[in-house]
């Protein structure tokens, strides 16, 4: 069965680019969120195998919102995705529990390795 | 072994060596960070120390307390010990009964000798052995762990591409830390954090976990290279401490550096640099001609080896002058919120790019055009709050100024969301200024931009205090051309107005041909320069009283450089045509002669008023003479 992600991020340009990424990996998308609060209801409501994560969002940010889902469950796998120059929020966000990042412009090369590494 | 015969020899380089040692010392309690001076002192006891060895039973005391005094300089040296004053103060006793005590050597009162050393050498000890015993319980601690046999020294690379890499080292960290404890690492967590743009990480990690384990759970965390893991190595405690000390050093220099692995270079010493460098290139240059005319296969080899190192000293060197765009960036917020301010305008600036890299000099001299651009943005762009909810615009204006390297070229580019330049008004005032009424028919973008970039446009069309301050347009252009860029311009009624410059990533040193008219050479940038043809009558036409050139059935503007740099007219016979090309546009140049293609070191100057305006600066050529650079936009 293939692995189920949630993408969380407010622009539909990147939720739409990551899931031609992750569907053509094979990826089943099941859900996208545009904000922090409706990324930490979906996870409850869907339990996917794997998140991307934006950190710049409205309502509850992405930092926050892997702070919530954490809690909720701590062994979610969170992937980080950040612009250039977010290295401070990036070691936030991975402090506070998300499992790996990866840096926009998206490479779909790395965006699957990273990938890779979170769900081993 | 018989030392009397040297002890003239051992006074006078003692001497010597006192006299070093005193003038360290003095200039040690002024800068007790110079480390020059420590090494200075150390250098000179440490001689005196081996002098005084050789010399037998009778030097003891000067040999105890020369060793004594080098323990507390190697911990000086290695910052174990401050130089403050106290340590100073003692280093200078230590100085004068060493002085006393080899006096008296050398007279064979051996026993007054020992008596002078005494006091000192115990003040010595006591400072030197104040520092061992920290270190000692360090030792034994680190020898406990030893004997658990479950300290490690890891050593891990990152893949030159990781992005964040300062974020993948946290990360090392991290997951080294759910391994068991990391007791120290370089670059510690606070570089990490920071811009942290290396990619080797060291870290001493205390875990039960075995060799493999770790070695997995780091090449887990990605980007990875490469891990090492070694188990520190030690016989004695000895060992242990001198490794203690040395990784102590090892420590606080690090954390001297941690916030940036960067060494200050005076610009002038780089500028230097950059103009040798660029000399050697011109040299190369006729070296490679040379060794051209004289076909001998071995000078061939020895000349090309020559020249590929001297390409690589070259990119080096112009690397070495890199900077990223944010060392002037950053100041942008407060202008543009000041301009904002002041003018009653929302303004949400961003900007894009930060990390880019550009040459040191180039940036300096980006700085006051840019800072028009966005005031010219805010000013001009951007609309009242009102007006833009009027027009059903967020209340809010954007304004994004962003960097992008575009192979050798750098793109900066200031965007607003404003109203965008009103064709109608730029052309009332284009009118008012007396501009040829046939330019003005209909404006393209760039036509729009060519008269905004009127000398005397802004001033007259400007009333603002903000934009109208003597800078217009012009001299943003003229700067962007005088450092071999160009600029367009891209506006769309409401929607707002972009300029884009586009500039060369290096100033220093540029490919050119060079040319000749009467007696001057003039060079022209090679990326502007399209092609070179004779100059025959059949090449040239006469079109409504202007001589244009037909290049394979189009028409291009032909302009004489003689005319262009003011010398006498003479016949144009034998004349040549460089083929110029500046965005879509080109243009004839009609010069005496070709001299050829060779690298030029520029040397800008600001262009004077009144003088020819298309020279942007100057050159030495291989053969010593001087050219003149010309700035191909200004030909067009």
């Amino acid at each position: 069965m293939s692995q189920s992600v949630l993408i969380c991020d407010d622009a539909i340009f990147m939720r739409t680019m990551l899931a031609d990424i992750l569907q053509q990996a094979g990826f089943d998308v099941v859900g996208e969120a545009e904000t922090g609060a409706q990324a930490v209801a979906r996870y409850r409501e869907l339990r996917p195998d794997l998140v991307t994560m934006d950190i710049v969002m409205p309502d509850m940010g992405g930092i926050d919102a892997v702070r919530e889902i954490t809690k909720l469950d701590p062994a979610a796998r969170i992937l980080m995705c950040s612009a250039m120059g977010q290295q401070a929020l990036v070691i936030e966000a991975i402090q506070a529990g998300a499992k790996d990042f990866v840096v926009k412009p998206f490479q779909p090369s790395r965006v699957l390795e990273a990938i890779q590494r979170v769900l081993s | 072994m018989d030392t009397a015969k040297y002890v003239a020899l051992f006074a006078s380089e003692s001497r010597e060596n006192l006299a070093a040692i005193n003038q360290a010392l003095l200039a040690l309690e002024k800068r007790p960070d110079a480390t020059e001076s420590v090494n200075e002192l150390f250098r000179a006891v440490h001689t005196l120390k081996g002098m005084s060895g050789v010399m037998g039973p009778g030097y003891a005391g000067v040999a105890e307390l020369a060793h004594e005094l080098e323990s507390l300089l190697s911990l000086v040296r290695d910052g174990t010990r401050i130089a403050n004053a106290d340590t100073v103060e003692l280093l200078f006793a230590a100085a004068d009964a060493l002085e006393q005590a080899i006096e008296q050597a050398i007279a064979g009162q051996d026993a007054a000798s020992k008596d002078t050393v005494a006091p000192v050498l115990q003040r010595l000890r006591a400072t030197n052995e104040w520092a061992a015993p920290v270190q000692e319980i360090a030792a034994a601690a680190a020898a406990a762990t030893q004997l658990q046999g479950n300290g490690y020294h890891i050593t891990v690379k990152l893949s030159p591409d990781a992005a964040l890499p300062g974020v993948r080292g946290i990360m090392v960290l991290q997951r080294a830390a759910s391994l068991g404890t990391v007791h120290a690492s370089r670059p510690d967590q606070a570089a990490l954090s920071g811009d942290w743009k290396g990619d080797t990480i060291e870290l001493r990690l205390e875990t039960g976990a075995d060799t493999r384990a770790v070695e997995e759970a780091i090449r887990d965390v990605g980007d990875v290279r490469d891990v090492q893991v070694a188990r520190p190595m030690a016989s004695s405690a000895d060992d242990v401490r001198a490794r203690q000390r040395s990784d102590d050093a090892w420590e606080r220099a690090e954390s001297r550096r941690g916030q940036a692995v960067n060494v200050r270079i005076d610009l002038r010493r780089l500028d230097a640099l950059v103009n040798l460098v660029g000399e050697l290139v011109i040299a190369r240059g006729r070296l490679t001609q040379l060794s051209g005319e004289i076909m001998h296969s071995e000078l061939d080899d020895a000349v090309g080896h020559a020249a590929r190192l001297i390409g690589e000293l070259q990119d080096a060197v112009m690397a070495s002058r890199l900077v990223p765009v944010w060392q002037i960036f950053d100041r942008f917020p407060r202008v543009v919120r000041d301009a904002a301010r002041a003018l009653g305008k929302d303004v949400e600036f961003l900007v894009e790019g930060r990390e880019i890299e550009v040459d040191r000099s180039l940036l300096d001299q980006l700085g006051d055009p840019l800072i028009h651009l966005l005031r010219n943005a805010v000013d001009h762009g951007i609309e009242a709050p009102d007006v833009r909810a009027a027009a059903g615009k967020p209340r809010t204006g954007r304004l994004i100024l962003s960097a992008a390297r575009d192979r050798a070229s750098i793109m900066l580019t200031v965007t607003d969301d404003g109203r965008g330049v009103d064709r109608a008004n730029i052309l009332r005032k284009a009118r008012a200024l007396g501009m040829p009424e046939g330019e003005l028919a209909e404006l393209s973008d760039e036509q729009v931009l060519r008269v905004i970039a009127r000398p005397g446009f802004s001033t007259a069309a400007q009333v603002s205090d903000y934009s109208g301050r003597g800078v217009g347009m012009d001299a943003v252009l003229s700067r962007v051309r005088g450092l071999g860029g160009s600029m367009e311009l891209e506006t769309a009624p409401g929607q707002g107005t972009s300029l884009k410059l586009r500039l060369p990533a290096t100033l220093a040193i540029v490919p050119a041909l060079l040319t000749r008219v009467a007696t001057e050479t003039y060079a022209l940038p090679l990326t502007h320069v399209q092609e070179t043809l004779h100059l025959t009558p059949d090449v040239v036409r006469a079109v409504r009283g202007r001589d244009v050139l037909v290049l394979r059935d189009e028409f291009l503007p032909l302009v004489r450089l003689r005319d262009v740099v003011q010398l006498p007219v003479r016949d144009a016979e034998g004349s040549q045509v460089v083929v110029i090309e500046v965005a879509d546009r080109r243009a004839g140049v009609v010069v005496d002669q070709l001299i050829g293609q060779q690298e030029i070191v520029v040397k800008t100057f600001d262009t004077v008023r009144g003088a020819a305006s298309c020279v942007t600066g100057a050159t030495i050529l291989s053969d010593g003479s001087p050219a003149l650079i010309l700035e191909a936009t200004s030909l067009l």
